[in-house]
């Protein structure tokens, strides 16, 4: 039993250590266990037999691996280079003096994020379809042309995931950006405009160094989470046609879920890990995430 | 709290929390829940998972009746539990390492299968159902797919023959014969009709890989060939399967066949709803779940016909998909959820019942000839009698053998496949490329 003493002193230790504990539970030890996993081989039940480094030897020659971190990557940069000016650039907009309906406007960006990935996949397959496809018949009606095959041909499949994560991400930002944009005073706006400033040299000269943190934040963050895309191309393309729009996240989905092997899978999660730890370092050194303004 | 101290308080609220939080993670190593006596009689609660609500309809009317029967020996409560095909394997393998929690009868897609093939689950889990099915053997239609090194896991739950659907009056309107002997002649009317009015006799997936080889893998199999042998052998290079991926490629070039990225869905309902689709090859189970749920205006225009010969030779049907149901080994209800299944699939009743509650054809070859099935219309089909043309059907249907690797083999055959239905590569060369990739990829 130890003394008053001592209880007092592992006392703030017990009121702390539920926190420990589940994060020990719940994120150490599984990550440990992956670790553990991507150097057997196991289908899942009985013992995972020790195979070293094999899986990650394998992991490196395997085409289908490229294929879904070259995918992956172009993901990324959509992102980072597409999507993130467009939610800025909405945001500009909707922060626009005297705008009305602002409310349904900002409702309206925002949906895409909270209806069901699959009544998106549903409504997107039929957007996307060739011959009955919404975006074929604008092209023809705008054009006169429109043979575009959306998700069946590699590219286009490709570009069709993009502009869904385009549609599907770029409300979502632009609350971020909205909110950074609120707190920048107005007088720095008026200063600008007094030294002669037009409303380019103003977005160039005041409002983008004052978004600095928040873009730092939504593009470490969209890298990251993009990294580890998987709904889109999963439920619009499967990660087909063939393997054009595979990202790593699926890749390791149908290594453990359809061909059962969580050991291998396991090696790609760990590599994927890596990757997306350097990203969100690299990003968070060119960004400077949490340093002050 | 007169006696109660603020400290005492946090510390006994706080063993109690951790006794709470440390409960259910003790209880997950602890393990052995699904241990106990087996139950040989009275009631029994089977713990049924699914994907088809039509089987949780079918099983638990067919429990219903068996408690019912005067000489039942079980009083069964079915507790069903639907959701994705895949969900329920990978639940299922989980459970099955947690060593509590499987369930008693399971449900497992064909295309998902070849899971439970890999690292000896199936063989873990499942139950062996050779000697269950001993008495009936030879009557079984299909249980290759469902087996592994020879022993059957899972009882077939429709045979899934593929026949050819076809629109009655667009057929009489564009003066095409019901009854086209081969595909190389409907391929040649199709092309015809396809430049007249824009419609097409048949469709190929572009999407994703699964549909891209099933429609692929629905003709070569009524072809003659196939994926696998029944050693597990790769057959899949072969001249057929370039004979029928050139009949396709040819067939999407001249508008005979309509290239569609979902098989079944909104872009092939278009297709239906505006008659710009007028033939399909597809299973018997999509009369239920495609034409009369998606175009159910369309009822009594439609009717199925066995499938045109290739001239090189074959079947005259085809089969794709499938659900074949296991029981969980070494379970206190296992012997209660074996005879449920055997009553519900290895008994004419059982059969009966399963095709009025979801239209599931019969797995057992004697029935194809039985008065029950034979007078059976469909209203939808114009009240045409299935069985003229499933008998046949069934009696010139090729065998499916599955494969633990199979994913892998769509996967490597799937890009290639859909270049060649692009007009971008040639069968042959998409045939090689396929099985050169299967061979490099199916160690990993």
């Amino acid at each position: 039993m130890p003394s008053a003493a001592g209880r007092r002193a592992l006392a703030p230790y017990a009121f702390i250590s539920p926190f420990y504990l589940l994060y020990a539970l719940f994120l150490v030890v599984p990550i440990g266990i992956g670790g553990y996993l991507s150097l057997t081989e196991w289908a899942g039940l009985g013992t995972p037999l020790w195979v070293g480094l094999d899986n990650y030897t394998r992991l490196f020659g395997d085409g289908s691996f490229l294929t879904a971190v070259v995918n992956t990557m172009l993901y990324v940069l959509f992102s980072v280079c597409v999507v993130v000016p467009a939610a800025l650039l909405i945001a500009q907009g909707l922060n626009a003096r005297g705008l009305r309906g602002r409310d349904f406007f900002r409702l309206t960006f925002f949906m895409p994020v909270v209806l069901s990935p699959i009544i998106i996949a549903l409504v997107f397959t039929l957007f996307y379809d060739r011959e009955y496809g919404l975006f074929n018949a604008a092209l023809r009606g705008f054009f006169g042309w429109g043979g575009i095959d959306w998700l069946g041909e590699p590219s286009w499949a490709k570009v069709s995931v993009m502009l869904l994560v385009l549609w599907r991400w770029t409300g979502y930002l632009t609350i971020f950006f909205l909110a950074g944009l609120k707190n920048i005073p107005r007088e720095l706006y008026e200063a600008a405009s007094i030294d002669g400033a037009g409303r380019v040299h103003s977005f160039f000269n005041v409002t983008l160094p004052m978004l600095k943190p928040v873009t730092a934040f939504v593009a470490v963050t969209v890298m990251v989470g993009t990294a580890q895309i998987l709904e889109e191309p999963m439920l619009l393309t499967e990660g087909g046609p063939g393997e054009a729009t595979l990202s790593v996240a699926m890749f390791i989905y149908r290594e453990a879920f359809t061909r059962q092997q969580l050991g291998y899978a396991a090696a790609a999660g760990v590599v994927m890990f890596v990757i997306v730890f350097l990203i969100g370092r690299a990003a968070n050194a060119v960004f400077g995430v949490g340093r002050e303004r | 709290m007169s006696d109660v101290t603020r400290r005492t308080f946090l510390r006994r609220t706080g063993l109690i929390g951790g006794g709470l939080l440390a409960a259910p993670v003790l209880g997950a190593c602890g393990g052995g829940a699904d241990g106990g006596p087996a139950v040989t009689s009275g009631a029994v609660t089977i713990n049924f998972w699914t994907h088809d609500p039509g089987y949780v309809k079918t099983f638990t009317e067919s429990a219903k009746r068996l408690s019912d029967a005067p000489n039942g020996a079980f009083d069964y409560t079915v507790k069903a539990t639907q959701a994705d095909s895949e969900a329920l394997v990978t639940k299922m393998i989980s459970q099955g390492a947690a060593g509590t929690g499987t369930p008693d009868m399971i449900g497992i897609v064909i295309s998902v299968f070849p899971r439970v093939m890999t690292g000896g689950i199936g063989k873990q889990l499942l139950l062996d159902l050779d000697s269950v099915v001993a008495p009936v053997k030879d009557d079984l239609l299909r249980t290759s797919p469902y087996s592994i090194d020879g022993k059957l896991y899972a009882l077939e739950s429709d045979t899934c023959l593929s026949v050819m659907y076809y629109r009655e009056d667009e057929f009489r309107k564009n003066d095409i014969p019901e009854d086209v002997g081969t595909w190389e002649e409907l391929a040649e009317i199709g092309a015809r009709l396809h430049k007249k009015t824009g419609q097409s006799l048949g469709t190929v997936a572009t999407g994703d890989n699964t549909s891209i080889t099933n429609a692929f893998l629905q003709l070569l199999l009524q072809r003659g060939g196939g994926y696998f042998d029944q050693s597990g052998n790769l057959i899949l290079d072969s001249p057929e399967a370039v004979e029928v991926l050139d009949f396709m490629a040819k067939g999407v070039a001249s508008g005979f066949l309509l290239s569609l990225p979902d098989p079944y869905g909104a872009p092939n309902t278009a297709a239906l709803k505006n008659d710009k689709l007028i033939a399909t090859v597809m299973p018997n189970w999509y009369n239920v779940y495609g034409l009369q749920t998606n175009v159910p205006e369309q009822k009594g225009k439609w009717r199925i016909r066995t499938l045109p010969r290739f001239a090189g030779g074959g079947h005259i049907a085809s089969n794709l998909g499938g659900t074949g149901f296991a029981v969980l080994k070494d379970k206190p209800n296992t012997a209660a959820a074996t005879e449920l299944l055997k009553q519900t699939y290895l008994t004419k009743e059982g059969q009966l019942l399963r095709f009025q509650q979801g239209g599931f054809l019969p797995t057992l070859k004697s029935l194809y000839q039985d008065k029950d099935f034979l007078d059976v219309e469909d209203a939808y089909l114009g009240g045409q009698r299935l069985f003229d043309v499933y008998t046949p059907a069934s009696e010139d249907s090729p065998v499916f053998y599955q494969h633990s690797q199979l994913n892998v083999l769509i996967e490597a055959l799937g890009g290639p496949m859909l270049e060649t239905l692009q007009g971008k590569k040639k069968p042959a060369e998409t045939i090689k490329e396929a099985v050169a990739a299967y061979n490099s990829k199916k160690g990993n």
